[in-house]
């Protein structure tokens, strides 16, 4: 069918079937990228596009509708004084992260200050509200959408750092700008031409053997195809993991799926032809076997084994244990217990995995969004079986990751099928597929007991964890190790034991989210603090300071720091909030005045330690300076969102002693950047910061070198000529005269950090972390005693964070990180089989977020890079139990099981009642 | 998958025309904001697909002389909420239409649709009902009028005829001392599947005592349910505790609900009470003013 229409004012005429949708008009055929697609199913909104002046979901337009319509996308909005207006405002205020939501979130805006000269907040949220954001807890986006629309005089001015005070700078994000005007290319957003497109066949079933047919008579049926790979062709080893020693999971099953969606076969060719492909048509005939649906019933004796060498389906078990637990119930005066349950949790990235791979000779190129970039390398290199060498790994923009896409998941697809046709290969996964295939939070049964004495001092806690790390390990040893070290929460506990197990089942595999396994221990460890001192009538504020882990004191795995216990100064922040909203809460809430809302207010904390767990994961940074004067920065720490670019950036411009905008930055890609390991465990900041320090420092030490200049010298570095000046006088230095090394620098500086730490003993003591980062937050709520809904007030954060290096993300990471922990609290369950999408998996939107207050503490650790402690997951784990724990305050009832929907809510309020 | 013809006729008469002479599954076009969903899942996969948007009848909201309107079948919730007779007269049946999605999605989803794609948690369904609206169909043997409450069937389905549409909906004026609501409950705040949603009518007299009433159940059932017993409980009484307390029994009375991870059995049967009487007393506030 013809059809006629305008796209950003440009008449467009287009012969397509009617049917199909405009996102794939826009993307496919008009090569318009700026608009996203997150889910194909209009839950998402990343698709936004203005159709004849209202805002609608592109991927729910048929084109057919089309005829005669004006279309504006991101890229016309770029045009607009508006458009200017939004995209200057939302680099200010740090309202993009990744950036996959933002063009959807500067179009409705777009509309809504069309409609509206000076929108509310909560028109805002309302012309906006049909778009998810995983990243930024939507209160930036908010604010830079009224700041765009306010007089001038007030927003707030961009301010470019002065030289050597880059840290601590509100710097807007380095790499902003493409977020915001629509051109960032995420995994999906360039495809090769002549690609072919790769499909993967996955199990419907959670456990089943299968065998596969008549390939050839497939291929045969279905023009279009040109290779079909199964286990058989993968040329080196089919088998991968993110932790070496616990490898074993295969890139395609064998004979056995162990999960639903696990892939068995992939499918590449013609991109037309392949897109509709019946995958159901596949020759393969399953045997469906009995799954194992929970550790309880993995542990059974009787239970089939999933891997061999793992006895009762156990993967791996942690231990901390410090006194004697036994003595320390004996000198409690209260004790309490209970058993907390939690489920499988989606990260829901709104950008689905894509990307494309390519052979140029007998090297391999792939080209995706992943957390991980060397870590990929090195396992495609196995899976293909060439040296590491012959792997090339760039990402893309990383439309999210949150821990997920640290595992391999479609790099090996495109890489074999490349690989094979000896031509350009790429996949888009649905959202469907990205959700199955994907790994999880991984669900968990704690059983916790802790008892204080009369004073109300904790003298003993003991802690059984059960984690499902589902069909494969992924980062379950992880998970397992991570647990008892921080089950006790940042507090003192002098008698203390805690046990945990990664276990098997045929549930997706659990790996790392934000927070591995710590989110669900603490979830258990504040309920029962916040229950004990209710028990002694006490403060909770006041109970948790005089128990709070402080310098000189040791933790339960022994390790002793004279400086930088920051937990204190986090609850001391908290103080004056607490007080206030205290009394509101007695206020409103607890008199019985006909209505049926209560007020509540509760509290939880965190500690945690950045970097691996007692594992060496270094961080090199390669600094160098060109004969003409560049000054570039290799660093390849992968920036998903969270503001590592920008971060390690500050800490180099200081370091060398130049202005921020004179660093030319090359991001991440294995061939020109070195290993700076995954981004994941909050340890970017502290590990790859610390590299980055020493090697700008190192730089600045040659380049003052060059000109005997002493350490205060300034430098400048125009033209090819660098001049030290240096008490007045200054002296220059023709770069064009040095040798240029290899890698086509005349200086260069290349740092190594590794945090120093120690293998925990039997008894798992020793030293697993360099640098913890603590934490504190208030949640205020409002419950809804007959409906079970709870209402967030509001939201108060203390993050001890070191040294800020950047106050603007420190608060971005924090609000998104409490987004999650609403939606790990409130919402988020996911269900195999029933809720693999956006409209029945539910993640917060802007209604949900409420106004959060950000403290930032900094309590230097000198172990830190400026004395900068890490933060990326630390900000997620206190959300849940302050919410819980303002859910116990209001209604009196005690949540055990998350999310608290809301008929779990009513039904806890009514057995609270029958307790009465 | 085969090709789609794609056709968006002009008139009432085009359109009937081509469904009568289609051959295979025939799909109507208003908002696309169920149909595409539904195509993209390969949920259904027609031969025809009319687009009804181009008929004007479709696309306009009417207050006629006596104080009713006529409502086009394909016109958006967005569209509704900015005309200020009908959010005055009838503010629960906008409330419930302008509850559909979020913004992206009400500029584009029509009642027609929402009607139509039949399921027991459609938002605008209750307050249709219990508002006394009318739908008038078009089809290969001239038009009809049914009330809207025979419109879906079971979930998907509909009563309507082979080549039938719907090409617009009736609303009575508001009468004297009327008043409506539509509540719904949903676990996050916006953009989510009602766990259960109420409709409620009513006419006050001067006294304030209520000399009619309907109240109406989404999500509760296989279709949204018509719960007269509700309706008895309070007409005749001026919401006293003790007619809201028997309205609430009667409601959870007549709740027939499923078990399913947005609620249990048990809770969706006691929210179905607690919203009937929230809604009762905003529909009686309004019904004062
Ligand atoms: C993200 C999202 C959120 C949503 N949220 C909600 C919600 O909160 N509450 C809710 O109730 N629904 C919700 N929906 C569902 C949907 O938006 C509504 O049902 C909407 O009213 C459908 O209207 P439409 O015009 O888009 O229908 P279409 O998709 O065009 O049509 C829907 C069905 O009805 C048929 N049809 C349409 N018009 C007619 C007619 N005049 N005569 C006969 N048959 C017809 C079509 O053939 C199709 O089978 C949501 C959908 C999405 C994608
Ligand atoms: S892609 Fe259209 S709403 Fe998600
Ligand atoms: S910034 Fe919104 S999804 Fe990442």
């Amino acid at each position: 069918m013809k059809i006629e229409f305008q796209v950003n004012g440009k008449a467009v005429n287009v012969d397509i079937a009617p049917t199909a949708r405009l996102t794939a008009l826009l993307r496919d055929v008009l090569d318009l990228k700026g608009t996203k697609v997150g889910c194909d199913a209009g839950d998402c909104g990343a698709c936004s596009v203005i159709v004849d002046g209202a805002i609608c979901c592109g991927c729910l337009v048929a084109v057919g509708q089309l005829d005669g319509a004006k279309v504006t996308t991101i890229e016309g909005l770029g045009n607009t004084a508006a458009g200017a207006r939004l995209a200057d405002a939302f680099l200010r205020h740090g309202a993009a992260q990744c950036g996959i939501c933002t063009p959807a979130m500067m179009v409705s805006a777009a509309v809504l200050l069309d409609q509206s000269a000076r929108p509310s907040r909560r028109d805002v949220e309302g012309a906006l509200g049909g778009v998810l954001c995983r990243c930024t807890g939507y209160r930036k986006i908010v604010d830079a959408v009224l700041d765009a629309s306010a007089d001038d005089e007030n927003s707030a001015p961009a301010l470019t750092p002065q030289r050597r005070a880059a840290v601590g700078h509100r710097l807007a994000r380095l790499d902003g700008l493409a977020k915001v005007n629509g051109t960032e290319v995420f995994g999906a957003d360039y495809v090769p031409d002549g690609a072919a497109l790769v499909r993967v066949v996955r199990s419907p079933h959670a456990h089943a053997r299968f065998t596969i047919g008549d390939l050839r008579a497939f291929k045969g049926d279905h023009s279009g195809i040109e290779v079909i790979l199964t286990a058989a062709d993968i040329p080196g080893h089919n088998l991968h993991g993110v932790i070496a020693p616990f490898a074993d999971q295969p890139v395609l099953a064998e004979t056995v799926a162990r999960f639903v969606g696990e892939a068995i076969a992939i499918i590449a060719g013609a991109p037309n032809c392949v897109t509709g492909l019946d995958l159901s048509a596949f020759p393969v005939t399953w045997e469906p076997l009995e799954p194992l649906q929970s550790p309880a019933a993995a542990c059974d004796d009787q239970a089939p084994r999933l891997h061999a060498g793992r006895p009762g389906n156990i993967l791996v078990e942690g231990h901390v244990e410090r006194g004697d637990i036994t003595r320390g119930f004996a000198e409690a005066a209260h004790i309490v217990e209970g058993k907390f349950t939690t489920p499988y949790v989606e990260h829901a990235y709104i950008e689905p995995e894509a990307g494309y791979a390519r052979r140029i000779g007998e090297r391999i190129e792939v080209h995706a969004c992943t957390q991980a970039p060397h870590m990929d390398r090195e396992a495609l290199a196995l899976i293909l079986g060439v040296e590491t060498e012959a792997v090339r790994v760039v990402p893309s923009a990383c439309g999210g990751g949150f821990g997920s896409k640290i595992d391999l998941t479609l790099e090996p697809f495109i890489a074999l099928a490349a690989w094979h046709l000896d031509r350009p290969a790429y996949i888009v996964f649905t959202r469907g597929e990205s959700m199955r295939a994907s790994t999880k939070r991984h669900p968990s049964e704690i059983c916790a007991r802790v008892g204080c004495d009369a004073s109300g001092r904790v003298t003993a806690m003991d802690f059984d964890g059960v984690f499902n790390t589902g069909a494969y390990a992924s980062w379950g040893p992880t998970v397992a190790n991570r647990v008892p070290i921080h089950a006790c929460g940042p507090y003192f506990i002098p008698h203390y034991r805690a046990h945990s197990q990664a276990v098997h089942t045929n549930g997706p595999t659990a790996g790392a989210f934000r927070g591995f396994g710590v989110p669900q221990a603490a979830i258990a460890q504040e309920s029962l603090f916040h229950d004990l001192a209710e028990t002694l009538g006490m403060d909770q504020l006041e109970f948790r300071l005089t128990n709070a882990l402080d310098n000189q004191q040791p933790t339960v795995t022994g390790q002793v720091f004279a400086e930088g216990v920051g937990i204190k100064a986090c609850l001391e922040a908290l103080r004056p909030a607490w007080r206030r909203e205290s009394a509101a809460a007695r206020e409103h809430g607890h008199v019985a005045d006909g209505s049926t809302t209560r007020r509540g207010i509760g509290i939880g904390t965190c500690w945690y330690g950045c970097g691996n767990t007692s594992l060496s994961n270094p961080s090199t940074i390669r600094i160098g300076l060109t004969a003409t004067g560049q000054i570039v920065l290799h660093q390849g720490a992968t920036d998903i969102g969270q503001g590592s670019t920008t971060v390690i950036s500050q800490i180099v411009a200081d370091a060398l002693g130049i202005g921020i905008e004179a660093l030319d930055l090359v991001g991440s890609d294995t061939d020109l950047t070195p290993d700076a390991g995954k981004t994941s465990a909050s340890r970017q900041t502290v590990v790859s910061g610390t590299a980055a320090l020493r090697a700008g420092e190192a730089l600045r030490g040659m380049i003052l070198r060059q000109g005997n200049a002493g350490s205060d010298a300034e430098i400048t570095l125009a033209n090819g000529t660098l001049s030290l000046c240096e008490d007045g006088i200054a002296r220059v230095i023709e770069l064009a005269n040095l040798e240029t090394n290899p890698h086509g620098y005349v200086l260069e500086a290349e740092e190594t950090y590794d945090p120093p730490t120690t293998p925990l003993d039997d008894r798992g003591q020793g030293q697993p972390y360099s640098v913890y980062g603590y934490g504190a937050q208030i949640a205020v709520v409002s419950v809804d005693m007959l409906l079970g809904t709870v209402k967030l007030e509001r939201l108060i954060a203390a993050h001890d964070v070191g040294r800020a290096i950047n106050p603007l993300l420190v608060e971005g990471q924090i609000q998104g990180g409490i987004a999650q922990g609403i939606g790990l609290a409130l919402m988020e369950e996911y269900i195999p089989g029933k809720t693999e999408n956006l409209h029945d998996y539910l993640i917060p939107t802007f209604g949900d977020v409420p106004e959060i207050e950000s403290i930032i503490v900094e309590v230097p650790d000198p172990r830190g890079p400026r004395g900068a402690k890490g933060l990326g997951e630390h900000v997620l784990i206190p959300t849940a139990p302050a919410i819980l724990n303002a859910i116990r305050d209001a209604t009196g009832a005690r949540i055990r099981q998350v999310p608290a929907t809301p008929a779990r809510v009513r039904a806890a309020i009514e057995e609270a009642w029958e307790n009465d | 998958m085969q090709s789609v013809q794609f056709e968006a006729p002009g008139t009432v008469d085009e359109a009937v025309a081509l469904l009568a002479g289609a051959t295979g599954d025939t799909r109507i076009l208003a908002g696309g904001t169920d149909l595409l969903v539904q195509l993209r899942a390969h949920m259904i996969n027609p031969g025809l697909i009319i687009d009804i948007k181009k008929i004007d009848e479709t696309r306009s909201l009417t207050k006629n002389a006596d104080g009713s309107y006529t409502i086009g079948a394909a016109y958006a919730g967005a569209e509704a909420t900015e005309r200020d007779d009908i959010t005055k007269d009838w503010p629960g049946v906008v409330e419930g239409w302008d509850l559909i999605g979020s913004t992206q999605i009400q500029g584009r989803a029509s009642l027609g649709g929402n009607l139509c794609n039949a399921s027991p948690a459609a938002d605008s369904v209750p307050a249709m009902i219990v508002a006394g609206m009318t739908a008038n169909i078009a089809g290969p043997k001239g038009r009809r009028t049914i009330p809207v409450q025979d419109v879906p069937v079971s979930p998907g389905k509909t009563s309507l005829g082979k080549g039938e549409f719907i090409v617009s909906f009736n609303l009575p004026g508001r009468p004297k001392g009327g008043g409506d609501a539509y509540l719904r409950l949903i676990p996050r705040t916006e953009m989510d599947i009602a766990v259960v949603g109420c409709g409620v009518a009513l006419v006050l007299d001067d006294s304030g005592t209520v000399t009619s009433a309907k109240v109406s159940l989404g999500a509760v059932s296989a279709k949204v349910l018509v719960v007269d017993a509700a309706a008895k409980a309070i007409i005749g009484t001026k919401l006293d505790d003790d007619a809201l307390a028997k309205l609430d029994a009667a409601c959870q009375a007549a709740a027939k609900p499923i078990n399913d991870k947005r609620g249990t059995i048990e809770y969706r049967t006691k929210i179905a009470g607690v919203l009937a009487r929230r809604a009762v007393k905003i529909a009686a506030e309004r019904a004062g003013s």
